[in-house]
This record gives structure tokens, C-alpha cells and sequence, in this order.
């Protein structure tokens, strides 16, 4: 078990965080630290403004930050389901990105 | 579309439940849903049923969205209108069933302040359904229900709840009303198009395979995969199991196929997956039912796993190859690349495979140790059961199931030629399931033959619905296997428990069913002997208007085989009571 970085761009929408937050328990994980805030500079965000073919505007996403202790087989797993949540819109761990759905081969956020 | 209609909340919620397609909604009325109420009272378009219990409500919506492959949809109030649903919310998100629930809830103001039926329903169902929206402003009414449906039925379909404070839906504000045509959610995106790197590295292993087998789950349902399934195997000419959600998707009566496998699957099915050298898995996610001890689990195994959903793949069982997208389309792309390659691929390679599954397959078939004598001697067994109501109806009946000893042996021996006509709570084993769900059945296709095996406990917990069942006249047979007992968790006790019967029985508390189904309005035979048993079950088919109950009495002290051996490999099962493998 390592402790490991998770980061998330999401919808800033009413319950999006409790959906994190309620996976995390429900499939047994830990979570050691969570930081959000709202996005306010989306220049570093330009490529999943391309992707989501989309203009962020002010309040709408939020990055979330969290770190947990997990096995490699694990954070896999976490990743895959945090992808499946509607209002994650990229989650990321050290070597991988999933971003709308697609797993990219690095750390993008 | 185009057309901009001034509407109120619940009459916009009406009618994009009609634009979206909708002809049915099953559900019951209460005080937060009230003004929706009386918006489906001054339409035409959908009818509304009338449940007796909200738990029968999503149970006959999902039993409808599997038979159809159409989503399913529930209204409720709020509070205990919203929590009764959640055993039946729960048991399509298990399935992967399509549907999307409505619910009330207490007016925006009140909400927080405990008031009168309210409860936090997006907070209570959030770990049961794919995704949940509540109504904030009335105005977004036709885009939620768009998404709702988009989201219940792409990818990885699942049940969808959509809370509306009263106050959204009431009568005396109305709004610009125009449906979307399209769904367009920027953070969602399902897979539909396989890699074709991984197809390519798929078909290659699929050509170097000596002993392949082809595990095909719900998914494969899910995704209308039959036509493919069924063209892939005429090419690859590979022994096939089915898991209990995914009986039908293969013709079980075909040769090549080897029955369910897992838990109670056929002996054949268990040793085929156990001793191959490639699985390719379809639509399936090898759940603890299937696999048993995962470290045990196929040693000698490739694997490729074909599935719309990344969390599915390398969960349990790391694959070897992933092949993520639409079941059907990466079946579609495999088909194309494999007859692309047809010089390098020889079915006759497999004849020592299909000899081996031949000996496994006479050595401990299915009807291995039940009894000859069918005279009044023995008790009826409650395998004859399902085996005559399978003669009865040519194996062409829509099968709903409860849970239980009854869901395996209707799983056993009932053997599905088409899918979504066996109807079963597979992943969260859901007692009750099995009249809703054939109610929802029978509304689907009302002139198809739709039978409810079930055993004396389940039936219990949503026999209110026989009522409904009354009023909407549907003539659904319902076969209850009636063992007096509990019988799934007395042969738990009975093998792990040293025989210590803990509250398994009803000391003679039931219920004398024939005159409880005649209370309702319907028809009810009773059969404890073998002798009349045939008769009695053809007298109750012939019966087409009527829901006539069967309540067979069979032998308390029967068990479910083959059963895996805990913890250990697939080859590892008991056949019988005091033989194991």
C-alpha cells in the first residue's frame, strides 16, 4: 500500500461531491486528505475544452484532490470507477488520465 | 419538434415522457406527486398502473425493460413512496436494467426542514442508481428527462431517479415547452466502438486457442447480441456457458451449448471453464457466483474480455486481452477480422476438446441421481416441476423467477432458446422480484405465455400484487414450488450447519394458497401428488384468461446440484448429497 495522488476535474453540481465522496466508502477505499475548489483558471484546461468540444465558464468545474492508500490493482480500479461517475469529466492518478471516458497514457491534470 | 407549447411542470413531465416514448408507467399515487397525479389524469397518451406496494412498482418496470430491452419507468411520492422503491432500484442498478424512477418529493421550500414524507432520496438511492437528477427549476424538466432516458439505456445501462419538489410540478405556472432531440452530455461517453489493435490481438489468440469456451453473461442481453453471438460461434464452433443472467443469448437446446455454469451450473460448464486455455468472456463480469476462489479460478486460461464497462474488465479476473466497447459491435469487429483470417482458423482442432466435454457431459448430466419412479411413492421432485411446465409451454415462456432453490431449478431446466425470456433477479437475489416482475411481463406482451416459478417464501413478499394482477386482468401462471421451508438457506443449513434449521421454517404458518389466490379473484390448484401433477399443470395452462396459482407440494428434503465447493476451484462440486467430484 502506497498513498497516492487522485486528481479530478468534475460538474460543479449540487451532490457531484457526495458521489465521490459515497464511492469511495461504498467500495471499501479510504480516503486520507480531499481538497476541491472551483476552477477559476481555464487556460490549463484548454485541452478538455477541446475535447468536450465546450467553453468552461466561471463556477461551472471543480478540481478535487485527494489522496488514499492503495495497491497498484486498486488504484486501477478507483480510477475506472471514478470514470464512471456522470459528473467526472477527467481523473487522473500518476501514469493515466481518463478523460470523457478515454484512458490517455499520462498525467494530465 | 419546434412546436412551443405553455405548459405546467407536471403536464411538461407527461409529455416528455410521451415524446421520449414512453407507454407505461407503473407507480402510485401520494401527496408529493400529486400534481404529476392529475397531469396523467388529463392525458391519454401513457397509461398508468397501479401497483399495491411501490417495491412491485420498479420490480414490473424492470421486469418490463427486460423482456422489451425498453426502459422501464416508475413514479412514486416521496418519503416511504421513495424508499419502498429501493429494493427494486437497487435490483435493476445489480442487473443493469434500464430504467429511470420518478419520485416526488417535499415543495423546495419545506425540503430540510423534516418535513411531512420527506426524505433525502437522491441521498438513500445515490449508491444504487447510475445517476440521479433533482429538479431545481421546472424549466429543465424536458432536458432531465432526455438525459435521464439517454443515460438509464447507453453504455452500461442502469436505473436513473429523478426527484421533483412539488412546487415544480404545479399547475399555475407554465413554461415554454420543447422537447430536445438529442441528449448531449459533455462528461459522458460511453464506448460503442471496439480498438482494432485489440480485436486484432482477440481474433489471434482466438485462432491459437486447442480449448476455448465462450462465457457469455447479461451483457451480451444487454447489448441485443444474439445475432452475432450466434455467427461468431458458427465459425468458431466453441463449447459455449451461459451465467444466469445471460441464459438465452445461445440456444441452450443447441449442441454446443453447455448449460449455466458457476455456483449451480452443469458439471460440463464448471470443467470446460476450469480446464481451458481460453475464455473469452462476453458481456459477463465474473462475479464471486462464477469464479469462486479467484485464485483457483481457470489457471490455464487466456482470457478476453469483451464489455462496455472499463471498471467490469481485470476487477476480479485480470484479462489478457480487453475489449472495450458495445458487446455487439466488438462481436461485429471480431466476426469481420476473423474472416479476414479464415485460412489460419480450423475448427477441427477442437475434436479432442469436444470429446472430453462429451465424456464430462454423460458422466454427471443434469438429471444424473434424480429419480425413475415417478409413481405417488416419492414426493414430487421440484426439477419434474419446471420440466413439465418447460413440455407444457415448448420452452417458449416468458420465465420470471424468484430467488432461491425454484430460481435454480427453473435455471437448470428450463432451457431459454431466445433471450429476455428469463426473468430473474440475478445479482442482488431480490425475494419478491418474480410476480412484479411477470406483471410487467405480461403488460409488455399480452398475448405470450408468462410463468412465475417461484417457491412459497418469495411469493410472500409481494403477494399483495395479485390484486393488481385482478385489475388489469393478467393471466399469469404462477408456479409455487412449495417446500415448507426456506429451501436455499436449509441446504446451506443442512450442508454447513450441521442440520440445525435456523429459522428456516414456518412451524405451519402458511398460508392455504389456493383460497388466497381465489380472494383475489383468481384461480388456484393444488397438487401434492406425482401422479396428478402433469394433468394438473396442463388443466392450469389451458386456463388462457385466467392467472390461476399452482401451489405444488415437493420434497422438502430436495437440494441444488451440482454446487461448488466453497472457497475452492470449478472443478471442485458436490453432485449430490454425499458425492463430490
Amino acid at each position: 500500500m502506497i498513498k497516492r495522488k487522485l486528481i479530478m476535474i468534475m460538474e460543479n453540481k449540487p451532490g457531484a461531491l457526495v458521489r465521490v465522496v459515497g464511492l469511495f466508502h461504498q467500495r471499501g477505499y479510504n480516503i486520507e486528505t480531499l481538497h476541491v475548489d472551483p476552477v477559476t483558471d481555464f487556460s490549463r484546461y484548454k485541452f478538455i475544452e477541446e475535447k468536450l468540444e465546450t467553453k468552461f465558464k466561471e463556477n461551472e468545474i471543480s478540481r478535487l484532490t485527494i489522496t488514499t492508500f492503495v495497491s497498484d490493482s486498486l488504484m486501477r480500479q478507483i480510477l475506472r470507477q471514478l470514470n464512471k461517475l456522470i459528473d467526472v469529466i477527467a481523473v487522473s492518478n500518476e501514469e493515466t488520465t481518463y478523460l470523457k471516458g478515454v484512458l490517455l497514457d499520462e498525467n494530465l491534470l | 419538434m419546434g412546436v412551443i407549447l405553455k405548459l405546467s411542470g407536471a403536464d411538461m413531465l407527461m409529455r416528455a415522457l410521451h415524446d421520449e416514448g414512453v407507454e407505461l408507467i407503473f407507480g402510485y399515487p401520494g401527496g408529493a406527486a400529486l400534481h404529476i397525479y392529475d397531469a396523467i389524469f388529463r392525458q391519454d397518451k401513457i397509461d398508468h398502473i397501479l401497483v399495491r406496494h411501490e417495491q412491485g412498482a420498479t420490480h414490473a418496470a424492470d421486469g418490463y425493460a427486460r423482456a422489451t430491452g425498453k426502459p422501464g419507468v416508475v413514479l412514486v411520492t416521496s418519503g416511504p413512496g421513495a424508499t419502498n422503491a429501493i429494493t427494486g432500484i437497487a435490483t435493476a442498478f445489480m442487473d443493469s436494467i434500464p430504467m429511470v424512477v420518478i419520485s416526488g418529493q417535499v415543495a423546495s421550500h419545506l425540503i430540510g426542514t423534516d418535513a411531512f414524507q420527506e426524505t433525502d432520496m437522491i441521498g438513500i438511492s445515490r449508491p444504487v442508481v447510475k445517476h440521479s437528477y433533482t429538479v431545481f427549476d421546472a424549466q429543465d424538466i424536458p432536458k432531465i428527462i432526455k438525459e435521464a432516458f439517454y443515460v438509464a439505456t447507453s453504455g452500461r445501462p442502469g436505473p436513473v431517479v429523478i426527484d421533483i419538489p412539488k412546487d415544480m410540478t404545479a399547475p399555475d405556472k407554465l413554461y415554454d415547452y420543447e422537447y430536445p432531440e438529442k441528449a448531449n452530455i459533455r462528461s459522458y461517453n460511453p464506448p460503442i466502438e471496439p480498438e482494432q489493435n485489440q480485436i486484432e490481438r482477440a481474433v489471434a489468440a482466438i485462432i491459437s486457442a486447442n480449448k476455448p469456451v465462450i462465457y457469455a453473461g447479461g451483457g451480451a442481453i444487454a447489448s441485443n447480441a444474439f445475432k452475432e453471438l450466434f455467427e461468431l460461434n458458427e465459425i468458431l464452433d466453441a463449447p459455449i456457458t451461459n451465467t444466469l443472467m445471460g441464459l438465452g443469448i445461445y440456444p441452450a437446446t443447441h449442441k454446443r451449448f453447455l448449460g449455466m455454469l458457476g455456483m449451480h451450473g452443469t458439471y460440463q460448464a464448471n470443467m470446460a471453464m476450469h480446464n481451458a486455455d481460453l475464455i473469452i468472456a462476453i458481456g459477463a463480469r465474473f462475479d464471486d457466483r462464477i469464479t469462486n476462489n479467484p485464485s483457483k479460478f481457470s489457471p490455464d486460461a487466456k482470457i478476453i474480455h469483451l464489455d462496455v464497462d472499463h471498471s467490469s474488465v481485470s476487477k476480479i479476473i485480470e484479462a489478457d486481452i480487453a475489449v472495450f466497447g458495445q458487446v455487439k459491435n466488438s462481436l461485429e469487429a471480431i466476426i469481420k477480422t476473423l474472416k479476414n483470417n479464415l485460412d489460419d482458423y480450423d475448427s477441427k482442432r477442437l475434436k479432442p476438446w469436444h470429446s472430453q466435454i462429451a465424456e464430462w457431459r454423460s458422466s454427471h448430466g443434469l438429471n444424473y441421481e434424480l429419480y425413475k419412479d415417478e409413481s405417488d411413492n416419492n414426493s414430487i421432485l421440484p426439477q419434474a416441476v419446471v420440466q413439465h411446465v418447460y413440455n407444457i409451454t415448448k420452452g417458449e415462456a416468458y420465465v420470471t423467477s424468484d430467488v432461491g432453490q425454484h430460481q435454480m431449478f427453473a435455471a437448470q431446466y428450463y432451457h431459454f432458446d431466445k433471450p429476455r425470456k428469463w426473468i430473474n433477479s440475478g445479482g442482488l437475489g431480490t425475494m419478491g422480484f418474480g410476480l412484479p416482475a411477470a406483471m410487467g411481463v405480461k403488460f409488455a406482451f399480452p398475448n405470450e405465455e408468462v410463468v412465475c416459478i417461484t417457491g412459497e417464501g418469495s411469493i410472500q413478499m409481494c403477494i399483495q400484487e395479485l390484486s393488481t394482477c385482478f385489475q388489469y386482468n393478467l393471466p399469469i401462471k404462477i408456479i409455487n414450488i412449495n417446500n415448507e421451508a426456506l429451501g436455499m438457506v436449509k441446504q446451506w443449513q443442512d450442508m454447513n450447519y450441521g442440520g440445525r434449521h435456523s429459522e428456516s421454517t414456518y412451524q405451519n404458518s402458511l398460508p392455504d394458497f389456493i383460497k388466497l389466490a381465489e380472494s383475489y379473484g383468481h384461480v388456484g390448484i393444488k397438487i401434492e401428488k406425482n401422479s396428478e401433477l402433469k394433468e394438473s399443470l396442463e388443466k392450469a395452462f389451458s386456463m388462457k384468461d385466467k392467472l390461476v396459482f399452482v401451489d405444488v407440494y415437493v420434497d422438502p428434503s430436495e437440494h441444488v446440484y451440482p454446487m461448488l465447493v466453497a472457497n475452492d476451484s470449478l472443478e471442485n462440486m458436490w453432485l449430490s448429497k454425499d458425492k463430490k467430484t
